[in-house]
């Protein structure tokens, strides 16, 4: 997953990270270290150009950004650039619930918003970010039906709505791009807007990923490829260098 | 807006009042006023409204407690340490409300508070299903060209909650570098008062040979309370990190109601000052664990 996920950030893209964001910052350091010196970092979205020395336990912390190039002031810092339309234009996004059209739940389960059967932690930066012209790359170690919904019990985020061009009719640029999971790779159609099987994982079958998810898949025209897996440098790096505490296998819940 | 006065933290945390808007600094496991905290729940405030980018521990203890009825916020999460499952228990029953807000939406309303406005606007949470939701969000046509925008109400909490490295007696209040959170840039700015405890006390000289690091001026601040180690078992960055094991043990206890409450006697009601809570929690081997950052 990092290693597909890191092949997606270019040299020169600006990226932040938010919480409980381990898959995404191993991705990030891997891409730094490898195809993409240049991509911009910012870490917890409050440290430029950190140095970790590698994947911490929270995300979030000190040990994540305390040695960085410039100390953010998340109002008139981060956010005054990650509103402008000029930077910060991918973002990573988790969260409870995924649908067909790349809307995201992570405020609550059920039909009542104020007596809900679940109550999550909320939408935090994603709220904006999808409504913000951003690229956003999902990821989600869990592949399951309960996380891969036809319709998301709420919209927390902006994904392609009900389809076809409704995100574009009411002025949203940018918008899902790219799906990443412990089983397969997934974009949007361009036009229908509907997810998109693009590969599955070496071992994985696409029945696998069909059962995995709550609605029917679109699938690719002929056979459907195979994810490149991480070359051995990529897996040395991850398992020596970035993350030896094993802090992604942790979040995919990997126990061996 | 009075002059600042140093006080106990019972008497700083006399001055909120049951009902009241409380902003309250906190992001996950970073940086709250948990001392501020545990003396609210100590002094059995009741129908508070609490007001927070990333709510975390404090929020899970006062709702287990019993001591808010709503929230404003962007999101309640312990990180690594997960839900909340008090507050979660609270909200799914009915007993805590709340108003979710993205981040440039809670900036923007208490950017407006900050400025006397009645609303600031944002292109966040558009095409969401949080604007309906909420009367304090509208959609609405900008005046000079015409695209839609979300107009955010203003919002003025009744006080603010911070912590900080240092204050002096006049109410200044002084960070070590750190990134900075809204909590310090705005909340304090739209709140009618604001109480600070801080790690130390000193001579205004202390702060005179570093004014850049001034963040709160005395003339806007109500209240200084010195208390060390004052946002335990949430980090302080650089004096202190976050008390794992303290978030872990809590968690444990946390879906079961009886046992929260056990915790929240054993660690928040009975210790009766800080130097009580911090021998509560571990003592000297707790504080020389969390300092190791």
């Amino acid at each position: 997953m990092c290693a597909t996920l890191a092949a997606r950030f270019r040299d020169g893209d600006e990226v932040c990270n938010g919480m409980a964001s381990f898959i995404p910052v191993a991705a990030i350091m891997l891409a730094r270290l490898t195809h993409a010196p240049g991509l911009v970092w910012l870490a917890g979205a409050a440290g430029v150009d950190p140095r970790p020395e590698r994947v911490p336990a929270s995300t979030l912390e000190a040990p994540l950004w305390r040695d960085s190039v410039m100390y953010l002031e998340q109002y008139g810092d981060f956010w005054h650039y990650a509103q402008s339309g000029r930077h910060l234009q991918v973002f990573c996004v988790g969260a409870a619930q995924l649908d067909m059209y790349g809307n995201a739940n992570n405020s609550v389960i059920g039909d009542d918003y104020h007596r809900p059967r679940v109550r999550l932690p909320g939408t935090a930066g994603l709220g904006d970010m999808g409504s913000l012209g951003k690229r956003l790359f999902f990821w989600n170690p869990n592949h399951n039906p309960r996380s891969f919904v036809e319709r998301v019990d709420f919209r927390s985020a902006a994904g392609y709505l009900g389809g076809g061009d409704e995100r574009e009719r009411l002025g949203l640029a940018g918008g899902p791009e790219v799906v990443v999971t412990n089983l397969a790779v997934l974009d949007f159609h361009p036009d229908s807007k509907r997810m998109r099987l693009v590969s599955v994982h070496p071992g994985v079958t696409v029945e696998q990923v069909q059962e995995a998810t709550g609605f029917e898949l679109l699938l690719p025209q002929g056979a459907v490829p195979e994810t490149p897996a991480p070359t051995p440098e990529q897996v040395r790096l991850l398992r020596e260098v970035i993350d030896p505490d094993g802090m992604c296998k942790r979040e995919a819940g990997v126990t061996r | 807006m009075s002059a600042a006065r140093v006080l106990s933290i019972e008497e700083a945390a006399g001055l909120v009042a049951d009902g009241d808007v409380v902003a309250l600094q906190n992001m996950a496991t970073q940086a709250a006023p948990m001392a501020m905290v545990r003396e609210l729940i100590r002094q059995e405030k009741r129908g508070l409204g609490l007001v927070v980018l990333v709510g975390g521990i404090a929020v899970d203890w006062l709702a287990a407690a019993g001591v808010i009825d709503r929230l404003i916020g962007a999101a309640v999460s312990m990180e690594q340490f997960g839900l909340c499952q008090q507050y979660r228990k609270a909200v799914e029953a009915g007993r805590v409300r709340v108003e979710e807000l993205s981040e440039t939406a809670l900036n923007a309303r208490l950017g407006a508070g900050a400025r006397n406005l009645p609303f600031l606007p944002t292109r966040g949470l558009i095409g969401t299903d949080l604007i309906d939701l909420n009367e304090n969000l509208t959609l609405f046509q900008d005046p000079f060209g015409g695209e839609t925008l979300v107009a955010c109400k203003a919002l003025v909490p009744d006080v603010a909650l911070v912590h900080a490295h240092r204050a002096d007696p006049q109410g200044n209040v002084q960070y070590e570098p750190t990134i900075l959170w809204p909590d310090v840039g705005i909340m304090p700015k739209a709140a009618k008062r604001v109480i600070v405890t801080a790690e130390e006390i000193v001579d205004s000289e202390v702060l005179r040979r570093n004014p850049d690091r001034t963040v709160l001026p005395g003339f806007a601040v109500d209240a200084v309370v010195e208390v060390p180690y004052g946002a335990h078992p949430t980090s302080f960055y650089p004096l202190y990190g976050y008390d794992a094991r303290f978030h872990a043990e809590w968690t444990k206890v946390a879906r079961d109601d009886e046992q929260a409450a056990a915790f929240l006697d054993r660690y928040v009601r009975g210790p009766a000052t800080q130097a009580d809570y911090l021998q509560a929690v571990g003592g000297a081997a707790t504080l020389m664990e969390v300092r190791r950052i």
